[in-house]
């Protein structure tokens, strides 16, 4: 028994664990290398964009210009040359197809090896009554297909491409875009504002209860090229919204950059679920190759008793800087932030959230779990500021970070501001490794070691794995197995 | 950037601020322009303070500078000595700039048992820093009371290395008017088998700011560190602020590190139920304020020491009332 465990293993580790690095053949068109205006034009006409927006790029474009990189984050790599990027690429086709028989059968296939399900039927041909979700599929910079639309459009829910939004509902876009995350932000926002091609695009009418989950996958297929998608989702009065965002990439020796920006407004009595499975490519085990995942995530509560929450399983990317953060505006609003950040080989995160309490009552929750391994560092990085007006507001944070092996490093740099006396807040923090002595109880009911640490680290994990979509959460268990494997002895 | 080289060669530009991390909540470019003249009488190094020896205490008065100064003193503890510690630093007129560094160093088996009472001028910006490194089995106990300026920093920089060594960094912080107090730590774990333990605990009235940063390292090989810090701060005003930042950095892997950090109002339950025995509601609060500080002066494990800290403490809470 123990014999077959031990060559499983080996086999498992054998092969790269990664199994989303395979790159799809396709003919794809370019835009020029490098960033200046004739590129951020090149994208607009790509895009069919009206004038306001390409306006909109290179005002953009003008601030990035004369801003610096941050670099107060703990993370460390060589400069990137921003002129040594594609900043367009899009899988060649004629005129647009006008059904899924039309796409190109490449991409159709990456999608399956993936295993999302594309054909509306596939979804529904599963077991009576399973959860159907409907899926905006990003291939590098175009959107390829977005399913379900026809029955959304039914309650009255709006989810496309944002290219798509551009054009059919320029006056929601134009109300809402960048009134979270302005466009001059930070480094990689406003880089984003200049060349941003795809995202999605969601827009819940009031009191709309959304009839499924909604969900979008990014996949970087292009060589040397960045991703800068940018998503947008309004859940309007005493509406309901559950979202879910999913990454891969192939394995590739150089680096890739992927700086995205999320936005969402919440306005009265509306809820928005934002749930993020990150599984960028990590790079190899001695930190070759892997996407630098820069990205900004706020959302803003706007209503009175609205309410959001963030859950993020980071398993992926090289480089992870990233704090999807919460304005809490409205009276009685509420945010939370469940985050997973695993880390293993060269990987580095910095990672957490910021929850601004602005309004009266507004309460929020922050659960962050850490697990480093090999030779990896992951920081939990965090504010919680409570202004003068926020009466009686209250937070809650639980950071705890596991550390398996003596290479790895673990940092935890929680910010409180409280600015109001009524205000309640509190922190707690633990940094520790595997237990040796529930490691044996476990080893000695007869698991291997490998299997051990899984059921641990599992267990390390669950109050966030709960948080997400069922179906979603075993998908995400698995995925946490994977990225800690060969991680022991 | 320091405000010891930014009085040295009367540079404002030298002056931390907010933009710099580890000050971004004291800063001082914002209250330092003009900078002071350097008082005159020592160049460079400036006020020295008086040492005096109570029975079995060596105690330090740090007097205020009239405009600015800078001083400079080491303290040496040498093997297997104990040495109990208080140093005083005194309040002065007016906007007096203070700049005081005390390093200190442990010898092997030396223990050094140290309360630090900081009265400083409503106007005065001060910035106290002390470098401590301990040899293997020293004993390292240290407790701040402060009662904040109009920019104050105490500064305890702790290198331990672990092998029986022990160090306990206790503080307490009470804020009335406007006044500002910052009181940063960083606990550098270098060797295996180090404990430390911290407990800070503020109060923070009318319009003062308390600000509290601590940070534990441990370093690649401290294996076996065993480090818990806890900041908890009351709020009395509306007006009042609390910053808190509480770090670990952690590079080794078999440690067992905590950090707790809470920010509220006085528990109104508690003070119902004391108001309900027949205790008028100021009373009351002050009992309350005292109990949650009366825990630091507490864990000072001499008498004489706790005694000093206990009646500073008094006088302080009397500045609360009402």
């Amino acid at each position: 028994m123990a014999d077959i465990d031990t060559i499983q293993t080996v086999e498992a580790l054998a092969g790269d664990k990664y199994v989303h690095g395979f790159v799809t053949d396709i003919e794809q068109e370019f835009a020029a290398k490098g960033l200046n205006t004739d590129v951020i034009r090149f994208i607009s006409a790509k895009k069919n964009e009206p004038d306001w927006m390409l306006q909109w790029r290179l005002d953009a474009y003008e601030r990035w210009l004369v801003m610096d990189e941050p670099d107060w984050a703990k993370v460390s790599y060589p400069r990137i040359d921003y002129q040594d990027l594609y900043y367009y690429a899009a899988p060649k086709q004629k005129d647009g197809p006008k059904s899924l028989d039309e796409v190109d059968p490449e991409l159709l296939d990456t999608y399956k090896k993936l295993g999302i399900p594309l054909r509306e039927q596939e979804v529904l041909a599963g077991v009576q009554g399973a959860p159907r979700y409907a899926v905006d599929a990003v291939f590098d910079s175009v959107s390829v297909v977005t399913t379900f639309k026809a029955e959304l459009a039914k309650v009255g829910v709006i989810f496309c491409p944002l290219s798509e939004a551009v054009r059919d509902y320029p006056d929601l876009v134009r109300q809402y875009l960048g009134s979270v995350v302005p466009v001059s932000d930070n480094y990689f926002a406003c880089l984003n504002s200049a060349v941003f091609s795809e995202g999605s695009f969601v827009y819940v009418p009031p009191g709309v209860r959304c009839p499924m989950e909604l969900s979008t996958y990014f996949r970087i297929n292009a060589l040397n090229t960045g991703q800068f998608e940018r998503t947008l989702i309004i859940a309007d009065k005493g509406s309901y919204v559950s979202y879910l965002e999913g990454c891969t990439a192939p394995m590739r020796d150089e680096n890739q950059l992927h700086a995205a920006v999320v936005e969402l407004i919440v306005l009265d009595d509306a809820e928005i679920k934002y749930s993020t499975v990150q599984n960028w490519y990590p790079g190899d085990a001695d930190g070759k190759g892997g996407i630098y995942n820069f990205v900004t995530k706020r959302a803003d509560c706007r209503g009175d008793r609205s309410k959001v929450s963030w859950t993020q399983v980071e398993t992926g990317s090289a480089i992870t800087w990233k704090y999807p953060s919460c304005v809490l505006r409205g009276a009685d609003s509420m945010g939370e932030f469940y985050s997973i950040a695993i880390t293993n080989g060269r990987q580095q995160a910095d990672t957490g959230t910021k929850m601004i309490h602005l309004g009266a009552g507004s309460t929020s929750r922050i659960i962050a779990k850490g697990i480093s391994a090999g030779r990896s560092s992951s920081t939990y990085r965090g504010l919680v500021s409570v202004h003068p007006k926020a009466r009686g507001a209250r937070n809650f944070t639980q950071c705890d970070s596991l550390l398996i092996g003596k290479t790895c490093a673990a940092h935890t740099v929680p910010y409180i501001e409280a600015r109001n006396a009524s205000a309640q807040l509190e922190h707690e923090a633990t940094t520790t490794r595997l237990s040796e002595d529930q490691l044996f109880y476990v080893m000695q009911r007869g698991l291997s070691q490998e299997e051990a640490v899984q059921l641990l680290v599992n267990g390390f994990v669950k109050d966030v794995l709960q948080e997400l979509p069922m179906e979603f959460a075993v998908e995400a268990q698995k995925l946490v197995a994977v990225s800690l494997e060969g991680s022991v002895g | 950037m320091s405000l010891r080289e930014a009085l040295l060669t009367h540079n404002a530009d030298l002056l931390p601020g907010r933009r710099d991390e580890d000050w971004r909540w004291t800063d001082l470019r914002g209250v330092l322009r003009p900078l002071p003249d350097m008082s005159t009488d020592l160049q460079g190094l400036t006020s020295r303070p008086d040492i005096e020896v109570l029975p079995g205490v060596i105690v330090r008065r740090h007097a205020a500078p009239v405009a600015g100064g800078v001083s400079d003193i080491e303290l040496v503890v040498a093997r297997g000595e104990v040495v109990l510690l208080l140093d005083a630093f005194e309040a002065g007129e007016g906007a007096y700039v203070r700049d005081a560094a005390l390093p200190i160093r442990l010898e092997e088996g030396a223990s050094l048992t140290r309360l630090v009472l900081a009265e400083d001028g409503a106007d005065a910006v001060s910035v106290i820093c002390s470098d401590v490194s301990l040899a293997a089995g020293a004993t390292f106990h240290q407790t701040v009371i402060a009662s904040g300026a109009r920019r104050q920093r105490i500064e305890t920089r702790v290198t331990h290395p672990g092998q029986g060594a022990s160090v306990r960094l206790d503080g307490a912080y009470l804020l009335s008017g406007k006044r500002h107090a910052d009181q940063t730590t960083r606990l550098d774990h270098t060797g295996p088998g180090g404990e430390s333990r911290q407990l800070v605990r503020g109060v923070a009235a009318d319009q003062s700011r308390g600000v509290f940063q601590g940070r534990i390292i441990v370093r690649e090989g401290a294996d076996g560190a065993d480090a818990r810090l806890t900041h908890n701060a009351l709020m009395l005003s509306e007006k009042a602020e609390i910053d808190a930042k509480p770090e670990l950095e952690i590079y080794a892997d078999d440690v067992a590190c905590a950090h707790g950090n809470t920010v509220g109002a006085l528990d109104e339950e508690a003070l119902f139920y004391a108001c309900a025995r027949g205790i008028p509601a100021p009373e009351a609060r002050l009992m309350l304020i005292e109990a949650f500080i009366g825990e630091i002066v507490e864990r000072i494990d001499e008498a004489v020491l706790q005694a000093l800290a206990r009646s500073f403490v008094a006088t302080r809470l009397e500045a609360l009332r009402g």
